[in-house]
Formats: structure tokens, C-alpha cells, sequence
């Protein structure tokens, strides 16, 4: 395992390369000169210059030790991204957005995890029942009503008319309060989909010999579901459940605007927006390199969660 | 058991660990805001860039800086045409008679906010030397300031300091010592400016918070990041700057002082602007503002009355105003909810090209356009029929703007017309009219609309027009170098005086950030030449007008309508006189503690009501 370890994080520098070529091609290459948009629309010339040397737009493209490929790569490799197009460092803005947007997305994450794969064992064991029709409707209702109205009404009626929470992050309430129904609202939202998958891949499970035989030993159900059923269905699930891991560091970005938490959703969309390059840049890096951490991750735990899985 | 505890650990540290990265904002706050601590909260729907005196640009920025920062004059707070009364500055400036010198003397006792760039962290004395560092760091071409323009050419010797700052590689190694002629402290407290030629409009950019003065210490201190640590003379300071989303200020104890004015319009007595004249300022302890991208929870908390001040946008207008009187509606008024209504300068064209080969000399043509736009229609439909028809350029509440320019026919809508104006185009064209092209700085669903709406009605008269969707940097690029045919601007003057925009004309000033039409008219010139070194007044006035007449002639843009601004206040949100150029207006303002606290009742008391 060790070696193949070993040989994956190796695969990792290519990738990387990669995603450094491509980033450096769409946004230095074709995305080009901001410096315009930088010094406003009233800056004259001289000034526009100056900013244009200020972030390096003036260094040849390629063939210098100095150029802005060079400098591309020292930048994403160094972890010094240096400042955005509003002058801060970027690496404070991504540190101070990471706690916010992850106190967000990882308790809606477990949350949604928890109760999901929990409702779908309790489905599946009952398919076929009105219980079961009636938990496929409403998972189909949700996943049909878009993410902004659950947004939308959410905050209208649970904070605005009954009161319950605040209406938006407030910084003299506790964090549980002001987090509270942003998180409950995204449980809400993505309960739909994740029940369904999860029943599905149950549901298979519930089909197999196996699940027959531990009944006919006189298993309990609690016993032939939790400690059967959703070991042998662990392999889709953690496919799933790793691999989500890294996109709970992007945040949310709805949420973090219509509840105004300052997270790195909200950071990456206004980085699009503006054209802040630089952002963008380091955002698709470190998320580059948690994709391909929490893949390699994924594999282990397939070893771990299926001794016939070996990793050579 | 020992395995069930360890996964039970995980868990728990699991949802504990995001904890541990919360930035201190996120944690609870040691000081909640009590009910007698009079806080105003105000929305902003827009990240402000930073808290840099000198490089301050947009008015979000401006807001929030001119709390902090003083310069030498502000606008009196309730007189109105506008008038400018001394802050820092002892009086007026006394001004040479060929107009070129000013010499202002500085109050004593002005401290700075204590602040850790300073000796033991207390604020010192304010000297005229702070005011020549200012400027000079405007002038400094590494500083990047983008108010560069406004000072461009207009001090003895600034040019020749921006000159000699080239020679650097930081703006920190520039020596700030090295003398500018027009540009001196004569003493601590007398600051001397010698002009190139007479620049009337001098004294308002002196009552910007661009002008204000800056402390060595701070820049050398903070270096690049004093752009969120500013450190000024102001009633408030800056407690807090969770960047993206929560701003507090709160109240300078150091502060020099000021009361609230006895005089104003006569109307102000009966608005209740006037009730607590004399009084010392600031009356707030603290300012929050939050930063709230989103519409709808801003009204939210505006209705539950988490904000003091709301701006009236599309999504709240039915609900909040009655478009009939402008006033608010029956359901806002129990609420003791009212509005505020007021002009804002500004104006919104299309502008033409008068470079392009099509446009530009074909004057039927862009008359034709002109004639084919319904602005009543546009106003209505993009404006809830509240902002004005732009008959002529200058907007209402500068001096010069023309109130007989609404007897013209220069916004005339008039399709029957255009078509005839059209043929006459073609015959000067030698043939139809090819497709125009429109360059919308936007994408957004109201830019569509505005570029559906446009492209409709010149096709009524025969015309086609294309719509290009372009991004900011994009649109500005092609804007400055001409390379848009047809564009979709406006513009708000920052300071109270005609001559600012009517600059935007001048053969001269073609380009970045200046005459984007690339119009180009002698005689417009040479009246500009003429009124630009005038003090304003009658014939000032008359030129700006003749001027402004003249390029109307022309057709070098269609203008289309004046901004009329509607915000929308609690009613213990006092003394909130909208002032169109200030903005150092939140030590004006006062909180009714009592009815604030009152309002949940009030809420409680309305829902029992019956129907």
C-alpha cells in the first residue's frame, strides 16, 4: 500500500502542472492586461502603467527567467500568492474565509450525511410501503424546488416572521444562533437527492442473498441493516462522501450571501466577477490539491472498507 | 466501548475543528449593543475597496472614509445651494488676486486618532506638513493614487514631483522632503498652494476626504496595508473591519468637537432638521455598517428594524412607495416608516462615437436615434417612473443647470421624425444604414432589457442595432481608446460645479477617463477656456449654459434621464436631511432611542390589529 501511496502522490505533480498550465493559459494568456480595470475608470495613462508593473503585466509571457509563467509557478508553489487586485494578501483572505465556510458546509455536510443514510435505510427496509412512496415524492419535490427558494422562504419565515433566528449573521450573537438555520437550510435543500441516492444503493444491497440469509439466522433488523446492509454498501457512499470533502472548503455560495457569513464561496464568485486573477488562481490551485488528496484518500478507504480491494 | 468512544471523539472533533478557524469576527463579541447605545446601522450593498484617504474612488469607500477623515472644509449640513464651511481650516482660504495663491490657515489642537503608529499610541497634533505629505502622495506615481487626474497640472511644480518619483522602485523610498513650489507649509499651521492658472474648484476638492490630511507615521507604519488602518481627525474611528461584510465605527472621545447648525432652509424648521440646533456633535456612539449583497435581507431586517436606513430598490417599491406622491404607503406609515426623495446629480446617456465613420459625421443620423428613444417609456419601465427625463446634460441641483432646457426638443420622441431624419442620413451616408453596434458595460437581466428595449425602438424607425454585453474591463478598455461605436454611460459630478462634467466635451481631455465621445467643438473649447478660470457666477453661469447648448447641437450622445433617489428611513432615524456631495453626514445624525426600542411593540401591537 505504502508504494502505491507513494506513486500516487508522484501522479500528483503532473496534475498539478497541469492545472498550473491551464490556469496560467486562461487567465495570463487569453484573459490578458487588467490593469485598466484595476486603475478605474478616471486613472490616467502614467497610472495605468505603473499598476501594469506593479503586478508584473509588463514581464514577458514566457521567455525570461522573469516572466509572468516563472513567477506563476513560484507563486502557487511558494503558497506566497501574493496580493489581489484590492491590494490584500490573498492568502488572509482565503484564511480568514476557510472558518466561516467551513463551520457552514461541515455541519450541513454530517448533517445531511447523517439523516440522509439514515431515512434511506429506514426506506429501503419498508419499500414499497406508503412510507417509502411518500419519502421518493417528497425527496423528488426537493430536489425540484431550486436551492434559492428553500434559501427564500427559509429566511423569510423562520427568521423574519416567526422570529427564531436572526435574519443574517449577526456578530454580537453567538455563532450556533446566527449558523443555526443557514445549516438547517441546507440540510433541508439537500436532503432530496442525497436520500434518494442512498436508498438506491441500499435498496441493492437489500436484494442480495446475504441480506436474506442474516434475516433467516434471526439476525435483528437494526443488526442486518447497520452492520450489514451498510458495510457492503460503503464503497458508493464513501465515493461519494470523500470526494465531497474538498467542495465543503469552496463553501457555500448562496448561503454565505443571503445570510452574509464571510466565507470563500462568496470570495471565489466576487474573484469571477471582478477579474480578480489572482484569486482565482490560487483558489483553483489549493482546491486542485485537495481534489487530488482526497481521491488518493478515497482509495484507501475503499481498501479499508472492502478487504478484496487491494491497492497495488 | 472503547472503540464506540473513539468514534463518538471523532465526531465531536469533527464538527469542533471548523471552530477553531474562526477569524475573531466570528466569535461572539464582548460588547453587545445595548438599548441605550445609540447605534446607527446602515446597509451597504457593495464591498468598499479601502480606507486610504488618498485613493479613495468609489462613493461606498468615500462614505464610510469621510467618517474618519477631515479634510480642511466641509459642505454646510443643512444650507442649501451648497456652501462650503471651514473643518480643520481656520476660514476660507485667503486667495491672491490673480486667483493663483491660497493661503489657509490651520486650526490648533486637531489631534489625530490614537493609534499604535504613533509614540505610546496617542494621536498627534495635526501640522500643515500632513497636508503637503497628502498631496504629495497623490502626486506619488508608485502610490498608483487614481485621484491623480484631479490634480493633474494644476500646482507649481507637482508634475515635476511626480516626475522625479519615476526615478523610484517603491513609493516607500520617495523622499517627501524634496520641495514643491506649490506646495508649502509655511508654518504648522499655514498651508500655502500656488496654482498653474485659476482653478475655482480648487476649494471643493479641499472638502473632500481625499484631501485630508495623513500622518507620516501611519504610511511608514502600516506600509501597503494602511489601507485598512486609517488614521485621521474625524468624530469616528474604526473599530472594526470584518472585510466583505461588517464595518463599526465608533465614536472619536479625542475628537475636537462641533456643534449642529442653527441656520438652514426655511423648510428645515417644519422637517425637524433644525430641532437639535446648537447641540454638540456626534450625537451616535457608533456606526455599523453591513455589508448585504442581497436584497431581500436587507428589507428584512429593515422591517424588523435591524436597519435604520434602506434603499428603495424594484423588489420593495410597490410595497414601500406610493409611485402616485411618492410618500409612503399606507402599511410603511403605521410603521412610522417614511420616505426621503431627493434629485441626485447624475445623469445617463448613449453616447456616440464621433470618431467612427458612420456616426461621426452623419449628424441626421444620431439625431435620428435621439428622436427614436422614448426616455418617458424607459423611465417608466426601468425606473418605476420615478427618475427624470434628461432633456439637456447637466443635471438639477448643480447652479448652472438650465431649468428652461426642458422647453427644448433636444429629448423630443418623435419616430415620424426620425424616419425623415433617417433619409436624409442615408443620403449623406451614400446608402443604408449599416447594423450600429451598442457596447453595454453588463450583463445582468436589466442590461438585457435596457439593450432589448433600445434595439425595439430603433428598429420602429429602421434602424438596427446590435448589442454587445461586454464585461467592465472590457467596455472600459474600449471606451477610453475609442473603440466603441455606440455606448451606454453616465455620469455623477463629485463635486457641486458644472465645469467637472463639462469637461467631459473638451477636445483636449479625449480618452482615458475623459471625453469618451471623442467630440471635438472649437467653440465649445474656447468657452470652456473662458469660464474655467471663473469664480461661479452670472456669466459663468450663462457660459456653462451656451456651452452646454452648443454641444446638445451636435448630438453627440442621446441623454436620458436624471437619477431621483428614494430612501426609505425608520422614524427615529433624525435629522437625515439628504445632502447630494457630502459625505461626512453621520455626526449629524440621531437615533430616537425610545421609539427604536418601541418598535417590537409597535410590530406586536400591529399584528393584534384587526385587518
Amino acid at each position: 500500500m505504502t508504494v502505491y501511496i507513494i506513486r500516487r502522490l508522484l501522479y500528483t505533480v503532473p496534475i498539478v502542472v497541469g492545472v498550473l498550465l491551464l490556469t496560467f493559459f486562461l487567465f495570463s494568456v487569453v484573459g490578458g492586461d487588467i490593469s485598466q480595470q484595476i486603475a478605474g475608470k478616471n486613472a490616467d495613462a502614467e497610472t495605468i502603467a505603473e499598476i501594469r508593473h506593479e503586478y508584473g503585466f509588463d514581464k514577458p509571457l514566457f521567455w525570461s527567467l522573469d516572466s509572468q509563467f516563472i513567477d506563476h509557478f513560484r507563486k502557487a508553489l511558494t503558497f506566497n500568492f501574493g496580493r489581489a487586485l484590492d491590494r490584500e494578501k490573498i492568502s488572509d483572505k482565503i484564511l480568514r474565509g476557510v472558518g466561516p465556510s467551513l463551520s457552514l458546509t461541515v455541519p450541513m455536510f454530517l448533517g445531511t450525511l447523517v439523516l440522509s443514510i439514515s431515512l434511506a435505510l429506514m426506506v429501503a427496509f419498508v419499500r414499497g410501503s406508503w412510507l417509502d412512496v411518500a419519502a421518493v415524492v417528497l425527496c423528488v419535490a426537493g430536489m425540484s424546488i431550486p436551492y434559492l427558494s428553500f434559501i427564500i422562504y427559509g429566511q423569510y419565515i423562520f427568521a423574519y416572521k416567526l422570529g427564531m433566528f436572526p435574519i443574517m449573521y449577526m456578530p454580537e450573537e453567538s455563532l450556533l444562533t446566527s449558523l443555526a438555520l443557514p445549516v438547517l437550510i441546507g440540510i433541508a435543500a439537500g436532503l432530496g437527492g442525497n436520500l434518494r441516492f442512498y436508498r438506491t444503493i441500499v435498496l441493492d444491497e437489500m436484494r442480495s442473498d446475504y441480506v436474506r440469509t442474516a434475516f433467516a439466522k434471526g439476525l435483528s433488523t437494526s443488526k442486518v441493516l447497520f452492520k450489514h446492509v451498510l458495510k457492503n454498501a460503503l464503497i458508493p457512499i464513501i465515493t461519494s462522501v470523500v470526494l465531497s470533502i474538498p467542495y465543503l472548503f469552496l463553501g457555500s455560495l448562496l448561503l454565505e450571501r443571503f445570510f452574509g457569513i464571510p466565507g470563500l464561496g462568496s470570495l471565489m464568485i466576487e474573484a469571477i466577477a471582478s477579474r480578480d486573477f489572482f484569486i482565482i488562481n490560487a483558489m483553483t490551485f489549493i482546491f486542485s490539491l485537495l481534489i487530488v488528496v482526497f481521491t488518493l484518500l478515497t482509495d484507501i478507504c475503499y481498501a479499508w472498507a472492502d478487504p478484496r480491494i487491494k491497492l497495488e | 466501548m472503547k472503540k464506540r468512544t473513539a468514534q463518538l471523539r471523532l465526531v465531536i472533533m469533527t464538527l469542533l475543528v471548523p471552530a477553531a478557524f474562526l477569524p475573531p469576527g466570528c466569535r461572539k463579541k464582548p460588547e453587545p449593543s445595548a438599548s441605550e447605545r445609540m447605534v446607527i446601522r446602515v446597509p451597504m450593498f457593495s464591498k468598499i475597496q479601502t480606507l486610504d484617504c488618498g485613493n479613495l474612488t468609489d462613493v461606498y469607500s468615500i462614505g464610510v472614509a469621510s467618517q474618519i477623515y477631515e479634510s480642511l472644509y466641509e459642505y454646510h449640513y443643512l444650507k442649501r445651494p451648497v456652501e462650503l464651511v471651514p473643518l480643520l481650516a481656520e476660514g476660507m482660504p485667503d486667495i491672491s488676486e490673480d486667483h493663483l495663491t491660497y493661503t489657509i490657515r490651520i486650526r490648533k489642537g486637531i489631534f489625530y486618532h490614537d493609534d499604535p503608529c504613533f509614540p505610546d499610541g496617542k494621536g498627534r497634533e495635526v501640522k500643515a506638513g500632513d497636508f503637503v505629505f497628502a498631496l504629495k502622495r497623490i502626486a506619488n506615481v508608485k502610490y498608483m493614487s487614481q485621484r491623480w487626474t484631479d490634480w493633474n497640472g494644476r500646482i507649481v511644480g507637482l508634475d515635476d514631483f511626480r516626475e522625479y518619483t519615476k526615478g523610484f522602485r517603491r513609493e516607500s523610498d520617495v523622499d517627501y522632503s524634496v520641495e514643491v513650489e506649490g506646495l508649502r507649509a509655511l508654518d504648522d499651521y499655514t498651508l500655502q498652494l500656488k496654482l498653474t492658472k485659476p482653478w475655482p474648484q480648487l476649494i471643493w476638492y479641499l472638502a473632500s476626504a481625499v484631501t485630508a490630511p495623513v500622518p507620516r507615521e501611519a504610511v511608514d507604519y502600516y506600509g501597503k496595508d494602511i489601507l485598512y488602518h486609517p488614521v485621521g481627525t474625524g468624530p469616528f474611528r474604526l473599530k472594526v473591519w470584518e472585510r466583505g461584510f461588517y464595518i463599526e465605527l465608533v465614536r472619536n472621545e479625542n475628537w475636537h468637537g462641533g456643534t449642529y447648525p442653527t441656520e438652514g432652509e426655511p423648510s428645515d424648521w417644519e422637517n425637524g432638521y433644525l430641532e437639535d440646533a446648537g447641540k454638540p456633535l456626534p450625537f451616535a456612539d457608533a456606526i455599523v455598517y453591513r455589508i448585504i449583497e442581497e436584497f431581500q435581507p436587507a428589507w428584512l431586517m429593515f422591517l424588523r428594524g435591524d436597519l435604520d436606513i434602506m434603499q428603495i430598490f424594484k423588489d420593495n417599491f410597490a410595497q414601500a412607495v406610493n409611485p402616485d406622491t411618492l410618500t409612503a404607503t399606507p402599511a410603511m406609515a403605521e410603521r412610522d416608516i417614511r420616505l426621503l426623495v431627493f434629485d441626485d446629480p447624475s445623469v445617463f446617456w448613449i453616447g456616440f462615437n464621433m470618431q467612427d465613420p458612420v456616426l461621426g459625421r452623419n449628424k441626421p443620423l444620431r439625431k435620428a436615434v435621439s428622436r427614436a428613444i422614448d426616455r418617458q417609456a424607459a423611465i417608466r419601465l426601468f425606473f418605476n417612473g420615478v427618475h427624470k427625463v434628461a432633456y439637456g446634460y447637466l443635471p438639477p441641483g448643480l447652479e448652472e443647470y438650465d431649468p428652461n432646457i426642458v422647453h427644448t426638443d433636444y429629448a423630443k420622441y418623435d419616430p415620424a421624425e426620425a424616419r425623415t431624419l433617417l433619409q436624409e442620413a442615408q443620403r449623406i451616408h451614400g446608402g443604408p444604414i449599416p447594423p450600429l453596434t451598442i457596447a453595454i458595460p453588463g450583463t445582468s437581466n436589466l442590461d438585457r432589457q435596457i439593450g432589448q428595449f433600445l434595439q425595439k425602438y430603433l428598429e420602429d424607425v429602421g434602424l438596427q442595432l446590435r448589442v454587445d454585453y461586454m464585461d467592465w474591463p472590457t467596455y472600459l478598455d474600449g471606451l477610453n481608446k475609442g473603440k466603441l461605436q455606440i455606448f451606454f454611460s453616465g455620469a455623477s459630478p463629485s463635486i457641486p460645479d458644472s465645469l467637472d462634467m463639462l469637461m467631459g466635451f473638451c477636445s483636449w481631455n479625449w480618452g482615458y477617463g475623459g471625453n469618451h465621445f471623442f467630440y471635438s467643438n472649437p467653440e465649445y473649447d474656447a468657452l470652456y477656456r473662458k469660464a474655467e478660470p471663473m469664480f461661479p457666477g452670472p456669466e459663468r453661469t450663462r457660459l456653462c449654459r451656451q456651452m452646454e447648448r452648443i454641444m446638445l447641437e451636435d448630438y453627440p450622445a442621446v441623454f436620458l434621464n436624471h437619477r431621483v433617489s428614494i430612501a426609505i428611513i425608520h422614524g427615529w432615524y433624525k435629522n437625515a436631511k439628504p445632502h447630494e456631495f457630502s459625505y461626512n453626514t453621520a455626526k449629524y445624525r440621531r437615533i430616537d432611542l425610545e421609539k427604536r426600542n418601541r418598535y417590537k411593540e409597535l410590530l406586536n401591537e400591529l399584528k393584534k390589529k384587526p385587518k
